[in-house]
């Protein structure tokens, strides 16, 4: 292993510590809750990205499975009773199995309709789960007075992780070799041998077991909230807004992209708090300006910046990140 | 009983021509550049806007305010596509196709976030002095803002189609959705017919979003929701067939009014999803006529 | 009249023409023959402004049109027929001439540059209210050159007129084109018919694996072993 390999490892093991130590130190609930709101987003864009930014399948539909997910796990664990990991396992599970299910028809989907059918079946999710569960679901009494955020927090932690590992470690394997070059060349991946499909499907179930693990955790984390929240559109696009805005297609992308959001996303309410101003008549006020922020920058990443800000650090210190691409690789084997 | 079919039916043939007005424009949009513009609902939500603001300030009667609304709405569709869209006219088919999605998508979130942030969470609705007259047919009741509606979604998609039909502009229009390289090498400004159809796409969205806030109500977040009756639309009634697309809004209504009776109100977007669903993996895979993408 | 001088062409990263030069000047009729994916087609794409080289030069009577858009080079007076015709088939063949015409100084002269083409091409005439998908393969040519000649170009490229159609009608498009010439159209002519395009033609690039290799005219041609064996061993075309 060279030097800068074991620099690199070190420094892992050393950021992984420090947020393992990060409860214990830190004790504000509100820092706290932001830190497990970044590592949500993290698992949400990073298992977003497996599909979207690797296999570059356009998937608008990645809530279904977040919600899926959130949903079976919430339900067998506070309505069957069962115990919480198997419950998040089963959540898994059935977003693994709504994988499985659509993939076939929804890959017969080219481009565009691809994008459009998936976000369609979502949408069927969303508003299904709101006609079949209207009431609010919350955690019984007696979980509310046990309840401790550390846990929540590690989980989430575990989660991130496991999600980005995987991610490394599927990127780096002859799949993920395969995955990219049906990104880049479909048709030429299909010529030597590669099944688009099959790298395509593989793609998909495992960025739904992890949306659905996330899922699972905002289950177990979130004390309130309707049954279809998770459903919603919001957290499909916020995903793929992250892995854009960090670097799509990179592993330290979702990453950034997740800190980034999070992070401005107080700042602009912190420093913009009580700002209004009149404009023709009407009081507006900043700080819910976020998303017009955010979907600026995604513009302008999308249009200027693919690469986001992946790029914009290759472009300043062309050092450590690197974006694998098919092209810089040899395909034969 | 039959009278609350024969009541839904109607309603929903009422509702069927906005429908077709919201989705003739994305369908045009698509037909000519194959960027998806999944920005379209916005602009239907800022037609309804400008309608009901014109409304409430000044009192101007949301049918009479039509024409301004379009104007209003294709200054906006000129200003989006130049500033972004016409960026990405260049790009190779697949990027093209991936980034107008992207950048239509946060199109939509800035819009929608800004209509939030400035006309706030309510319901509008624009109720005008004659809101609640209709005639009476057989039974059935038939408010005259959603006859007039159907009427004026009629005579625009009509226009239209005239508009492809008859006109050199229109003809040139079509032959770009044909083959664009052949409509280049005769001089065609491709630019420039991706740019009209984008900004009719636009105007015809406002109409239709005016036309909803008179006969329904109006909501910043209202924007995915009539995206997706378009997209539903246009896949029922074929890409670029404006006629089609009148039909299939037509019978999207009749599926919403359906879907009233039974299993009732909440699963109109399921219902028409699904059907959305099934009609668009079927034409995949090339049962049912001509395959799409 | 028009001048390329050391064109290189990419299609993405993959190159597709080395330092092409060739010259065709006013009232000739050239052709520039070569096998299947040769780059023939991409040559034409570089002149007609749908595909902008990566290196070199177009002139046209000494102005650059690298840096003009497709459509503006129409107007300048190029006008190509692409592969297959490319006619649009939901419109008439009368809305299809008309398009043709779709420059301002083409449109004020538009009835007569129908009656002109209609003179070289009396069967579209004859179909002319008839949707253009209904035409048949040879008629669809005609239509498609017809088109181009709406714009009353100074310069035709004309892209394999003869592919896919019968010897007879492949001997009739040939005449046209002769016609079309003599009235004073310049004709660069791409053609896999390497026999019938050296009879029809002054003289002839040679172009392979995107390289020009030889010119001259129809006789001397047949001194390139390439020419000779690879192509007028297959009769037709």
């Amino acid at each position: 292993m060279s030097g800068k390999q074991i620099i690199a490892i070190a420094l892992i093991i050393a950021l992984l510590v420090l947020l393992a130590l990060l409860p214990m130190v830190i004790k504000a609930e509100y820092s706290i809750n932001l830190a497990v709101l970044v590592l949500l987003y993290l698992g949400l864009a990073a298992s977003w990205n497996i599909l979207g930014g690797y296999t570059g399948q356009t998937s608008l539909g990645h809530a279904a499975f977040f919600g899926l997910g959130s949903l079976t796990t919430r339900l067998l664990w506070l309505n069957a009773g069962w115990p919480f990991f198997p419950s998040l396992l089963a959540g898994c599970g059935a977003a693994v199995a709504l994988a499985l299910l659509i993939g076939w028809p929804a890959f017969k989907l080219r481009g565009v309709y691809f994008a459009i059918g998936t976000l369609a079946l979502a949408q069927v999710g969303n508003a299904t789960v709101a006609n079949l569960w209207p009431a609010i679901s919350s955690l019984p009494a007696e979980y509310l007075a046990t309840y401790q955020l550390a846990p929540r927090y590690y989980l989430f932690l575990v989660v991130a992780v496991l999600t980005v590992a995987t991610a490394y470690f599927l990127v780096r394997s002859r799949l993920g070799l395969g995955m990219m070059a049906v990104r880049e060349e479909e048709e030429a991946a299909e010529s030597l041998g590669i099944s688009a499909f099959r790298h395509k499907l593989l793609a998909l179930v495992v960025s739904a077991f992890f949306a659905g693990l996330t899922g699972g955790a905002f289950a177990f984390h979130f004390t309130a909230y309707y049954p279809q929240f998770p459903f919603a559109p919001t957290w499909t696009f916020d995903a793929m807004m992250m892995a854009y805005i960090g670097g799509v297609g990179t592993i330290v992308g979702p990453i950034i992209g997740a800190l980034f959001f999070v992070v401005t996303r107080e700042l602009l309410v912190l420093t913009l708090q009580g700002v209004q101003f009149v404009v023709l008549g009407i009081e507006v006020s900043l700080e819910d300006l976020h998303l017009t922020v955010f979907g600026l920058l995604f513009i302008l990443v999308v249009l200027f910046l693919p690469g986001g800000f992946v790029e914009a650090w290759g472009k300043i210190r062309p050092v450590f990140e690197r974006r694998t691409k098919v092209k810089e690789v040899s395909l034969a084997s | 009983m039959p009278t609350l079919v024969a009541q839904n039916l109607a309603f929903g043939i009422l509702m069927g021509g906005l429908y077709g007005l919201a989705a003739v424009g994305l369908s045009l949009v698509f037909g000519v550049t194959k960027f998806l513009n999944v920005a379209h609902g916005e602009l239907l939500m800022l037609g309804g806007y400008a309608s009901f603001w014109i409304f409430t300030l000044r009192g101007v009667d949301p049918f009479l305010s039509l024409p301004a609304i379009a104007v209003l709405l294709v200054l906006i569709g000129l200003i989006l596509y130049t500033l972004l869209f016409s960026r990405m006219v260049k790009l190779p088919e697949a990027d093209k196709i991936k980034n107008t999605l992207l950048v239509g998508f946060g199109v939509s979130l800035i819009l929608q976030n800004l209509a939030l942030l400035f006309f706030t969470a309510d319901d509008r609705g624009i109720t005008t002095s004659y809101a609640g007259k209709a005639f009476t047919l057989l039974g059935v009741r038939f408010p005259i803002v959603r006859v007039a509606s159907l009427a004026i979604a009629l005579v625009c998609l009509v226009a239209l189609h005239f508009f492809l039909r008859r006109t050199y502009t229109g003809k040139a229009i079509r032959a770009t959705v044909e083959d664009w390289e052949a409509a280049t090498v005769m001089g065609i400004n491709i630019q420039q017919v991706y740019l009209l159809a984008f900004v009719i796409s636009a105007g015809m969205a406002g109409m239709a979003g005016a036309l909803v806030a008179v006969c329904q109500s109006i909501v910043p977040t209202m924007g995915l929701d009539w995206t997706l009756i378009a997209l539903v639309v246009m896949v029922l009634g074929g890409l670029g067939n404006i006629l089609g697309t009148f039909v299939g809004g037509i019978a999207l209504g009749v599926t919403h009014a359906l879907t009233n009776i039974w299993p009732g109100g909440e699963y109109r977007e399921i219902v028409a999803l699904l059907l959305f669903l099934v009609v668009l993996v079927s034409r995949a895979l090339g049962l049912f006529g001509s395959k799409e993408g | 009249m028009i001048t390329l001088e050391g064109i290189d062409a990419h299609y993405k990263d993959l190159q597709a023409l080395w330092n092409v030069s060739l010259q065709v000047g006013e009232g000739e009729l050239v052709a520039l023959v070569g096998p299947n994916g040769a780059g023939k087609t991409t040559t034409l794409k570089v002149i007609s402004g749908l595909l902008k080289p990566t290196a070199g030069n177009v002139l046209l009577d000494g102005r650059s049109l690298v840096k003009e858009p497709a459509h503006k080079i129409v107007q300048m007076g190029i006008s190509q027929v692409l592969e297959g015709g490319r006619v649009f088939t939901e419109l008439t063949v009368l809305e299809n001439l008309e398009l043709g015409a779709f420059g301002a100084k083409a449109r004020k002269v538009r009835a007569e540059s129908l009656k002109w083409v209609y003179s070289i091409f009396p069967r579209l005439e004859e179909r002319q209210k008839q949707r253009a998908g209904t035409l048949s393969g040879g008629e669809r040519q005609m239509l498609a050159i017809g088109r181009a000649l709406m714009a009353r170009p100074r310069l035709l490229l004309l892209d394999e007129p003869s592919f896919g159609l019968a010897p007879l009608l492949v001997e009739q498009i040939f005449e046209m084109i002769t016609e079309i010439n003599r009235q004073g159209v310049t004709i660069l002519l791409v053609e896999q018919n390497v026999r019938a395009a050296l009879e029809l033609t002054d003289r002839a690039y040679v172009i392979e694996n995107g390289r020009i290799v030889g010119q001259g005219s129809g006789e001397s041609l047949l001194s390139f072993e390439s020419v000779r064996t690879a192509y007028l061993g297959s009769a037709g075309g």
